[in-house]
């Protein structure tokens, strides 16, 4: 039985598409504007890659903050639940979950794969993707970049500001004072680590824990995390699928 | 359940019936109190021969004229109450008619935002504050209240020339009681499975209790638990909800309407707007002022401490009302009620009773992030 997923991010589209156990392929890119366009067009182009018919695709579940739009879905759940699926389906052993997005950062307390507690952030930007993706402009290196900078730090800067446009005024005054690149993308990084750690601590994950989310894929993300939480963190080989995938499981019913 | 209840149509269109009562109770001389709090006590205010209305303000239209004047990061509540009583256009709405015909706020040291708006209050009403102890679990702070409470006699008595005797003041406690009887079998019908009506109409109904007379609430009250003895609920659309937290005044019904628009069923409110106001009764037997006393400082309110009680309510009503998970509710900048979150969650985690937390104010723009956790929690507790 062939299932599809789709996740309607709010900055990226994903698409998955699930046969029995295993996952036949996938698609990511670009919301834009339109979430139901983005997901169509993600999802025609995924069925075109893994050479499968529309008609083969017997369910279709959405996820993700524009899941209600996804007109051509037949259900929707929310990516609490779809996260939870998903990782659970790569790493069984997960007790907690810290998902980063685009727009919100999440923490799911995971018991035999079902969600059991979860934390979301404030509706701020501070502690997610957006955060990261203003100040690296402001310190004028790629948002790629940024991860790779800060492994590379030696004493990294202090940033006080949870505030996404007051950290911007901050970096512009720290690269005025002559602190480097490096340091800045360190502090920069260990400030979103601080906000999602305590989230996590709060909702008790010490350890089998997995990043997901677009900015597991930053590696100085990923160890600033490890060494605020103080346990090596699970990520998947590709962390924004979770949510996709997760919504393709459900789809299947319950197996 | 259903929402084709035609009782409800008593409560919906109430005000400008209320309104014209006002006025004319005016002409006659009778006095207005507004209120903002459960701690003042109706049975002083009606033996007295005044009536009261309820001042809280749940409409976000009234706050942009209060941020004139008082910072903006407090709670809504008391923006939206304030603005109200400054403006009045009511910010172009026409639901703030009431305001004009209050003579006095009586209003209460309860919370630090409260205290300090009730010090502005007097520039534009006159204001009278009733104080309260803060740890009320013992005999100086009863004594303490019952002082307040003959101090707050006096004040009414001077106000209305009515001398507050024992007689009025124990007919008044009957009253009263006979609300908190009704309500009572109002809200136990909801434990039924299904419940016999929605959350949020529950809600509207709570909203009017200080708005209405006594006499018009109740009956009411009345027709509406009698039709609900003979509704035929609609099966289930989800798991059963307690709402736990801050009070939802009237135009403020935005967390519940989310609710229900996921699926979850709201079967309880431990709230101001919900079981705070009349699960205790008064002792008829005693003395009046003595039993007020004892009876209004046991309101499990979080500016009290420490404030057990209502931690060990919460979970009492959880079991009653048999609830699948709690919604525990804070107004933005409510410190009490958000601090004391970490104690309620504790006690019903030891009862295996989930929660979700839900911070917001009176606006629209989280209405897709708590969307989200609504739904979320509706999942993991299905």
């Amino acid at each position: 039985m062939i299932t599809a997923g789709i996740d309607a991010g709010a900055a990226t589209t994903k698409a998955l598409l699930f046969r029995d156990r295993e996952i036949v392929g996938y698609r990511i890119g670009i919301t834009a504007f339109d979430f139901l366009t983005a997901a169509r067009n993600m999802f025609d182009e995924l069925l075109a890659s893994c050479d499968i018919r529309k008609e083969e695709v017997l369910k279709i579940y959405a996820t993700g903050y524009g899941r209600n739009s996804i007109s051509f879905a037949d259900k929707s759940i929310s990516e609490i639940t779809a996260h939870t699926k998903g990782v659970s389906f790569l790493f069984p052993e997960v007790q907690g979950i810290i998902d980063v997005g685009g727009q919100d950062s999440k923490v799911i307390v995971v018991e035999d794969g079902r969600v059991a507690d979860f934390l979301m952030n404030d509706k701020c930007a501070a502690g997610t993707g957006k955060f990261l993706e203003y100040t690296a402009k402001a310190l004028e290196v790629p948002i790629n970049d940024l991860g790779g900078l800060a492994l590379a730090s030696g004493h990294p800067a202090g940033i006080t500001s949870m505030c996404t446009v007051f950290a911007e005024t901050e970096v512009i005054s720290l690269r005025a004072r002559g602190i480097t690149k490096e340091d800045i993308a360190a502090g920069l990084i260990a400030s979103i680590a601080t906000r999602v750690g305590v989230m996590a601590k709060r909702m008790g994950l010490k350890e089998h824990v997995a990043f997901v989310g677009g900015v597991a894929k930053n590696a100085g993300m990923k160890a600033a995390l490890e060494k605020e939480l103080g346990t090596i963190l699970y990520v998947p080989f590709e962390p924004q699928i979770t949510g996709a995938l997760g919504a393709a499981i459900a789809a299947q019913g319950n197996r | 359940m259903s929402s084709s209840l035609q009782s409800l149509d008593i409560f919906k269109n109430s005000y400008e019936f209320r309104i014209a009562q006002l006025k004319e109770e005016r002409e006659h001389g009778i006095k207005v109190i507004g209120t903002l709090c459960l701690y003042v006590p109706d049975e002083i205010i009606f033996a007295a021969g005044a009536d009261r209305i309820v001042l809280c303000g749940g409409k976000a239209d009234t706050i942009p004229v209060a941020e004139q004047s008082l910072p903006r990061n407090i709670c809504p509540l008391i923006k939206s109450s304030f603005g109200a009583v400054v403006d009045a256009s009511c910010g172009g709405n026409l639901a703030c008619a009431h305001v004009p015909l209050v003579d006095v706020v009586v209003a209460e040291a309860t919370c630090d935002g409260k205290k300090k708006m009730y010090e502005i209050l007097p520039d534009y009403l006159p204001t009278y504050v009733l104080d309260l102890p803060q740890k009320p679990g013992s005999p100086e702070a009863l004594n303490y209240f019952l002082s307040e409470l003959r101090k707050f006699g006096k004040f009414m008595e001077g106000l209305t020339g009515t001398v507050v005797s024992n007689d009025a003041l124990k007919r008044e406690i009957r009253s009263a009681n006979e609300t908190k009887r009704l309500l009572h079998r109002f809200f136990g019908m909801r434990r039924r499975d299904p419940p016999p009506i929605r959350g949020s109409d529950v809600l509207r109904v709570m909203q009017k209790q200080f708005f209405l007379s006594p006499d018009q609430f109740r009956q009411g009250v009345r027709e509406l638990c009698d039709e609900m003895e003979h509704v035929t609920p609609e099966a289930r659309t989800g798991p059963r909800i307690m709402i736990s937290g801050c009070p939802m005044a009237a135009g403020n019904t935005k967390v519940p309407d989310i609710i229900e628009q996921k699926g979850g069923v709201i079967v309880v409110e431990e709230s101001c707007t919900g079981t705070r106001s009349f699960w205790d009764f008064v002792d008829e037997d005693k003395d009046p002022w003595t039993a007020l006393a004892e009876r209004y400082l046991e309101i499990p309110c979080a500016c009290m401490t420490p404030n057990d009680r209502r931690i060990d309510r919460i979970v009492d009503l959880a079991k009653q009302y048999d609830v699948d998970g709690v919604v525990y509710y804070t107004l933005q900048f409510c410190h009490a009620y958000n601090i004391e979150r970490l104690r309620v969650q504790r006690a019903l985690k030891k009862e295996k009773i989930p929660l979700l937390a839900i911070e917001s104010d009176y606006g629209d723009s989280d209405t897709e992030q708590i969307g989200i956790r609504v739904d979320a929690f509706l999942e993991m507790i299905a």
